[in-house]
């Protein structure tokens, strides 16, 4: 792979400075992939999740409504990950879906999207969760500069921050 | 029962008493994992400054405000 490659060109100075970062950052580089299977898996699976959730909605459901803060009772249709999951309530004419978040120590859900067309509400959540990787990205890119320039002062050791970046990748 | 003795120097900060905190930081005070953070930064429902770097920075007092509406 070019980023092995290019991390064997790290001078012996880029390769502690890469290292240092891997153990700094650790944490992250457990979480993040973990967090970005997740959102791969959502974004694959739109047309599956909602198939399933339809069907959920013709269906009588067994468990305890979901109350929210509008006043709205929701059931179950999917789970999303841990804590959010995709749920449907029967309107006028129709059927309304939601996505709810669980808090547990409010313990209650909040709604991050609702509407009448499945697809389009499960879309608008894998989307904001991609953007919410993004935004994880862009941070640690910056942490880790931090990092570096404070550990190596007046020294160059871009590229092995730039190396560290691509683990995010891998 | 005595009162306790008056302490001439102030003791040191606590990590408590910060003013911002960095993302993995609040993660931890809030016991979530940093996605739920990151996506609470998204959505708006946690407010960040950019340190000189870029780096995300929650100000504590943004911490404590979502604390309360929770």
């Amino acid at each position: 792979m070019s980023s092995r490659s290019d991390r064997r060109r790290l001078t012996t100075l880029e390769e502690q400075a890469y290292a240092e970062a891997k153990e700094h950052f650790v944490e992250h580089l457990k979480q993040f992939p973990a967090s970005r299977l997740i959102v791969e898996r959502l974004e694959q699976g739109v047309a599956k999740i909602a198939l399933a959730a339809n069907m959920a909605a013709s269906q009588t459901s067994q468990e305890s409504p979901i109350p929210t803060d509008d006043g709205t009772q929701w059931h179950r249709s999917v789970d999303l990950t841990d804590n959010i999951c995709l749920c449907h309530r029967p309107i006028s004419g129709g059927v309304e879906y939601a996505v709810l978040e669980y808090f547990p120590d409010r313990g209650r859900h909040e709604i991050w999207h609702r509407g009448p067309n499945v697809v389009e509400v499960l879309r608008l959540f894998v989307q904001e969760q991609r953007q919410a990787l993004q935004v994880w990205t862009e941070d640690l890119a910056s942490q880790v500069r931090e990092f570096l320039e404070e550990k190596y002062p007046r020294q160059n050791v871009s590229r092995a921050a730039s190396s560290f970046m691509q683990l995010l990748r891998a | 029962m005595e009162p306790a003795p008056k302490t001439e120097a102030k003791p040191a900060a606590t990590p408590a008493e910060r003013l911002a905190y960095s993302i993995q930081e609040a993660a931890d005070l809030l016991g979530v994992n940093y996605f739920s953070v990151y996506r609470l930064v998204q959505r708006g429902k946690l407010k960040v400054c950019r340190a000189l770097r870029g780096k995300l920075l929650v100000p504590r007092a943004e911490l404590l405000k979502l604390l309360q509406t929770q």
